[in-house]
């Protein structure tokens, strides 16, 4: 394969006037359930490969993607993306560079615990049924449920011009989990998704029972949970809701493309943004967590990148063109989802670094307020406007949990609302999320309770 | 590589079934698709990529003592490649339970015809014609103003064929074109940036105007500066197509679906013939709209597409279905199975959801809203409850309307509602219909909405 990586990205160069050029072949397996209450809808196995080609020719990306390992096919790919990156790159004020990065050569191989390849089909649809079991079981009020399971396998090889050479397994576990309760006429959802890119022990570490009791108990819940108030309190936010607001709120912000398109960073490098206690961080490191990996998508070691330390803009999420436009070091953020798609810059687990209050310490100040335990959704625009839906939510009246509310969401502004954090807990966990931009999903973590 | 033959396509199909039913499937069904992209990419402002995609592959789905297995592939260039393909969806139906529902793949039915779907002039498009659209895109955003800056767009063309089979006879093909031109701009003055204002073209046909989707893209993001606050308040509110489409998608889209319906998510159960909306409300779903974006010959299962009549002057009338739900009501599908190319097992979806139009102008709803907003874009749309209906989303940037004419733009401003509560309250439907991804739409003025402002 790197032989024909190698042709590949030399004929880039040698033949077609490429700069630099990089092929990244991938070979992938999944197994997939559906399941809608105690029916399999279709128990789901797919093998596909393809190589992703990128070149840069006079300072504009040329893109192939081809679902073969063909090498006629390739060769014929790799000339038209530099043909075409050429007529590109014919009006470009800005011609692309690329920050400088080693050359690795390395072999990333994963060792699951219990590796999803070796647990039999009828053992996955055993387990997703036990969750759905335990849900439908709960409470009378509960009318349907759903599991959406996904193991895959990611055997990937990258090559570039300049030597690197790089073979990188990567183990994918995942499912979401949902239910629907109803009475009286009130309908609620609830959702709750878990990963991990360990193995199948996954379903060790956090029992099915547990899974469904937890999805279960939210939906019933909510049933008598009344609508919030509109208007603007004081809140406390649960480590899974400040976690996609990190995310949301203030990680997109901080990805150097988006920070370039006029985002609100680009201008606020090593200046107080947020107050002291505010301390994010985007890692790749962390072994085991949905966006844990060794190399990104253009070769680079991925890190532990510093994003604000204390109220201050330390870094941004950078990609190869974007740390050569900010005069840095590539971070490790350029992740493709598959051969089909370019990488991109996306985060990896960003997370608010913990500090020292207990959750009654953080609820203790607060008179009139909510309490937002757990997440459905969010979404950030450029000018820092953030919105996160809520779908476990409470009262807090004079420091103590109260009613349940539903439907909520927060808005606000980024820049506004990180100057208003008032006290930070300790609790500190990890969940895992699938997270899009553009058109493509990746795995990404945010810290929860 | 050429897009794949006709012949070629159906060919594979019928044999992958042929060899599933040798290898001891009892029913089986398989998709091939051949998908060819090329995309011309603006970032900061300026042409600076260009890909090209191709994709191919099938999708198998058979049935073995009742349980369903389902394997793919873009490995499809040999024999032995089939029979491991089905082997694999074979195997999974072998893990898989029987499921008593289960009644058979559809049967062959006569196909309808399309219209305006496949245009020999988007196949033909050179990257170069794709360039000089984008530039064409680009200097007329850049005409506009000064503090405008084109973020990210491009222009597009696609081509798409797909070939079906099963063991109950059916065999179909189709192929489509699509090309698009779109451009996301923001404006800056002083220190303040907009909220990302977009706009876009998406025809079947070689029908685009660069010029129109940049000078449009452009002139909203302008006049999203100087942004002042609103009151919280209940109000009128001209929905534009964007904001429909976001709020219907993860809300009523969803309780239409025959598969929410039979498993007690949609709130719109045991309701036909009900008063569900207002009376100024009619919306089919629409699979063999003329040059609809999601129009098509047959479904992901070989069903044929069809117009089904949802709401009529505010009447529920019909779910949607695929032939495993309509089998469990003793109904027939209505064409809706949908499948995200060779990759994934067919389910639910609506094809053109077409909301009627009325005849009120642009200018007849600004002044039948008097006092009110204009909504554009929204924020949070996909965190709305599925099953309720609830939602609470930020519109960033919507745009006050005073004395029946704008009058200057707001942010930070949420909307929080019910979506069958919505439907009920839109009085006014507009005359200013286009086609938005699955939606075919007007403007449409709601009463009586939650405004969360300052």
């Amino acid at each position: 394969m790197k032989d024909l990586l190698t042709k590949i990205t030399g004929a880039a160069t040698d033949n077609f006037g490429a700069q630099y050029a990089e092929a990244r072949a991938q070979q992938i397996a999944k197994t997939m359930l559906t399941l809608k209450e105690e029916r399999v809808e279709a128990a789901k196995q797919g093998i596909e490969n393809g190589v992703a080609i990128r070149v840069l020719v006079n300072g504009a990306w040329g893109f192939a993607s081809v679902g073969s390992l063909d090498a006629a096919i390739l060769e014929g790919a790799v000339s038209d993306a530099c043909r075409m990156a050429k007529l590109a790159g014919t009006r470009l004020k800005i011609p692309i560079k690329l920050a400088p990065a080693k050359a690795v050569e390395a072999h990333v191989v994963v060792k699951p615990k219990k590796d999803p390849a070796e647990v039999s089909v009828e053992d996955k649809i055993k387990t997703a049924l036990t969750i759905n079991k335990t849900i439908l079981g709960f409470d009378g009020q509960i009318k349907s449920c759903g599991i959406d399971y996904a193991d895959l396998m990611i055997n990937s090889f990258f090559v570039n011009s300049e030597g690197a050479g790089i073979e990188q397994d990567k183990l994918y576990v995942w499912a979401r989990v949902t239910a629907s309760a109803q009475s009286n006429g009130a309908f609620t959802f609830s959702r709750e998704e878990i990963g991990s890119t360990k193995g199948y022990e996954l379903f060790d570490e956090q029992a099915p029972e547990e899974i469904g009791r937890t999805v279960a108990k939210r939906a019933v819940e909510q049933i008598s949970a009344k609508s919030p108030k509109g208007g603007k309190f004081p809140v406390v936010l649960g480590p899974n809701v400040v976690g996609v607001f990190v995310h949301e709120a203030f990680g997109h912000l901080a990805e150097a493309d988006l920070a370039l398109s006029g985002g609100l960073l680009a201008s606020n490098m090593g200046k107080k943004i947020g107050s002291n206690l505010v301390t994010f961080y985007d890692d790749g490191t962390m072994e085991g967590s949905f966006g844990a990996f060794k190399y990104d998508d253009e070769g680079v070691a991925s890190q532990k990148t510093l994003l604000i330390k204390d109220g201050v803009v330390t870094g941004l999420m950078h990609n190869r063109d974007t740390a050569h436009k900010f005069n840095t070091a590539p971070t490790g953020n350029a992740r493709a989802e598959d051969f089909r798609v370019e990488p991109i810059i996306r985060m990896r687990c960003t997370y608010m670094a913990p500090r020292d209050r207990t959750l009654e310490e953080l609820l203790e100040g607060v008179k009139s307020g909510y309490y937002f335990k757990s997440f459905r959704g969010g979404q950030a625009s450029l000018d820092g406007t953030f919105q996160v839906g809520i779908q476990e939510g409470y009262e807090i009246k004079n420091g103590e949990i109260g009613a349940p509310v539903r439907n909520a969401s927060i808005s606000g502004n980024t820049l506004e609302t990180l100057h208003k954090v008032d006290s930070v807990g300790k609790d500190f966990h990890l969940d895992r999320v699938v997270v899009g931009r553009g058109r493509q999903l990746l795995s990404v973590m945010v810290d929860r309770t | 590589m050429a897009v794949l033959e006709k012949n070629t396509m159906l060919n594979l199909a019928e044999n992958t079934v042929k060899a599933a039913l040798r290898l001891g499937a009892a029913e089986a069904e398989a998709y091939v698709y051949d998908g060819q992209a090329v995309n011309i990419g603006v970032e900061l402002g300026q042409i600076s990529k260009t890909n090209r995609i191709i994709d191919r592959g099938i999708g198998v789905r058979l049935a073995a003592n009742k349980a369903i297995g389902f394997a793919y592939t873009n490995i499809v260039n040999d024999q032995n490649a089939i029979e491991t393909v089905v082997a694999r969806a074979l195997g999974a139906a072998k893990a898989s339970k029987p499921d008593s529902d289960w009644n058979g793949l559809p049967q062959k039915k006569p196909y309808g015809a399309t219209v305006g779907t496949f245009d020999e002039k988007i196949v033909a498009l050179s990257p170069e014609d794709l360039v000089k659209v984008t530039s064409a895109m680009l200097d007329a955003a850049g005409g506009v103003d000064k503090r405008v800056f084109p973020i990210e767009g491009g222009v597009g063309s696609g081509c798409v064929s797909a070939a079906i089979a099963n063991s109950s006879g059916v065999t179909g093909y189709d192929r489509g074109t699509i090309v698009e031109c779109s451009l996301a701009a923001l404006a800056k003055e002083g220190g303040a940036v907009t909220p990302i204002c977009f706009e876009f073209n998406a025809s079947r046909n070689y029908r685009l105007d660069p010029e129109w989707v940049g000078r449009e893209a452009a002139k909203l993001a302008v006049s999203a500066l100087r942004p002042k606050p609103v009151e919280s308040k209940t109000a009128k509110v001209i929905l534009t197509q964007f904001a429909l489409q976001d709020l219907f998608a993860y809300t009523l889209m969803g309780a239409i679906k025959a598969d929410s319906v039979q498993r007690n998510q949609s709130p719109f159960k045991g309701k036909i013939g009900e008063q569900v909306a207002s009376e100024n409300l009619t919306i089919y779903d629409d699979g063999l709209y003329p040059a609809g974006l999601r129009t098509s010959v047959f479904d992901g299962e070989g069903v044929p597409r069809q117009k089904t009549p949802i709401i009529e002057k505010g009447v529920l009338r019909n779910f949607i279905y695929d032939s495993y739900t309509a089998n469990k009501e003793s109904k027939e599908s209505t064409g809706n199975a949908s499948r995200a190319g060779y990759l994934s097992t067919p389910g639910i979806e609506t094809t053109n959801f077409h909301i009627a139009s009325g005849n009120k102008t642009t200018e007849q709803m600004f002044s039948e809203v008097g006092d009110g907003l204009i909504i554009y874009y929204l924020q949070g749309a996909h965190s709305s409850n599925p099953v309720s209906g609830e939602f609470s989303v930020v519109a960033t940037p919507c745009w006050r309307i005073k004395d029946g004419e704008i009058a200057h733009s707001c942010r930070g401003v949420m909307l929080a509602g019910n979506i069958f509560d919505l439907l009920k309250n839109i009085t006014v439907v507009g005359g200013n219909e286009r086609q938005m991804g699955s939606m075919i739409a007007p403007w449409v003025i709601v009463e009586n909405m939650r405004v969360i402002g300052k």
